[in-house]
């Protein structure tokens, strides 16, 4: 862009900051607001409220203490009436089951791993081709800008020549009258001298 | 409640009527400035981020000008410019002027819309409301220096939006 565009952008734009409302649109813009402030304004909350939500917060505590009271008694019931175990059978009947469970959950692991990483993998080269496609068009599209740019201000240069033609011209044309006008009036000033001049010797 | 609703009839008396020109500024018509400023002091009675604020004239003129590109984004239909509105520079005030006037502004406006929100604060206050580098880099948060850039650099890019409409209407032309 040239800097004749950048004076008319500052043109247009101090234009822009001249422009001043009327004070009557003021006014009743101010008016509107205050209604809509006044008619927006919330009821302030009543003391009654905030006492209801302190009761709600006693019965809370309440229910929340009861079953705490009642969690309590029911681990030490159960603890003063179990039957004694034998710790190494029960090992022994454990052990492979865990083993088994183990091995099975590592596998899987793994297997889940895999495809986490071929989908991991799959999805940076899907996204570093888009990127690489995002990049090209933004690249091209560019070129084609500066282009498109450089036609139009050669355009803009020929329009600009031939609006230079056309008013020399013009004034040309402008001279010629005047010439006409100048030798048109120099003829009949001629003309009536030569006319007096005539009638003159007529009379003599 | 009552102090917030007081805080804003106080910012009504103190910044109403230059946030008022300034929606007629963006707008170019009084009735949409005043339906604006009517939705920007309810948008501001319901905005937390306007209670927490610290420069409260400066948010109000952050968000008016957020508002009143938003409506041209929104109604992009051909805008009236009533002769009331606007001062005009020119001595030469025929019909076929004030057209052109209007439809440059209304380009220039749509162009600055299409800025992204910053670049646009910053031309707003700098090139519409004529303010110093100092009072945007207050409003702003910034300093002078970054403000003077940010508003540089808000030209050039208006400047590039501007040539990229006249390429394509070259375009259509062609």
């Amino acid at each position: 862009m040239s800097e004749k565009d950048e004076q008319q952008i500052r043109y247009r734009l101090k234009v822009l900051s001249q422009i001043e409302p009327s004070s009557e649109g003021l006014a009743r813009a101010k008016e509107r607001v205050r209604d809509a402030l006044s008619n927006t304004e919330e009821r302030p909350k009543g003391s009654r409220t905030r006492i209801r939500q302190v009761v709600c917060n006693i019965q809370t505590l309440k229910t929340a203490a009861a079953a705490v009271l009642l969690i309590g008694l029911g681990f030490i019931a159960g603890r003063l009436f179990v039957p004694a175990v034998d710790t190494e059978e029960l090992q022994a009947t454990l052990e492979p089951a865990i083993r088994q469970r183990l091995q099975e959950q590592w596998r899987q692991v793994y297997a889940t791993g895999f495809t986490q990483i071929k989908n991991e993998l799959a999805q940076q080269i899907s996204r570093d081709l888009t990127e690489f496609a995002e990049q090209t068009l933004a690249a091209s599209s560019t070129m084609t800008d500066q282009r498109l740019n450089e036609l139009v201000q050669l355009i803009e240069a020929a329009r600009a020549k031939d609006r230079q033609w056309i008013a020399a011209a013009l004034e040309q044309i402008e001279l010629n009258r005047r010439q006409d006008n100048t030798r048109l009036g120099n003829g009949l000033v001629t003309l009536a001298a030569r006319t007096n001049d005539l009638r003159r010797i007529e009379e003599n | 409640m009552q102090k917030r609703h007081k805080e804003l009839l106080e910012l009504l008396d103190r910044s109403g009527a230059s946030l008022y020109t300034l929606l007629t500024r963006l707008t170019l018509r009084e009735d949409i400035a005043e339906e604006l400023m009517q939705e920007l002091f309810i948008k501001l009675s319901n905005s937390r981020g306007f209670r927490k604020c610290t420069s409260r004239d400066a948010y109000a003129r952050k968000a008016a000008i957020n508002l009143a590109f938003d409506w041209r984004r929104k109604l992009r239909q051909k805008l009236q410019f009533p002769s009331e509105v606007c001062e005009l520079v020119s001595n030469d005030a025929s019909p076929l002027s004030k057209l052109i006037q209007t439809e440059e502004l209304e380009e220039i406006l749509d162009a600055i819309g299409r800025l992204n929100r910053l670049w646009r604060q910053a031309l707003v206050m700098r090139y519409i409301q004529q303010q110093s580098y100092d009072d945007i880099a207050e409003q702003m948060e910034k300093t002078p220096h970054h403000a003077r850039a940010l508003c540089s650099k808000a030209l050039n890019r208006l400047r590039d939006v501007l040539g990229a409409n006249q390429k394509n209407t070259t375009e259509k032309e062609i």
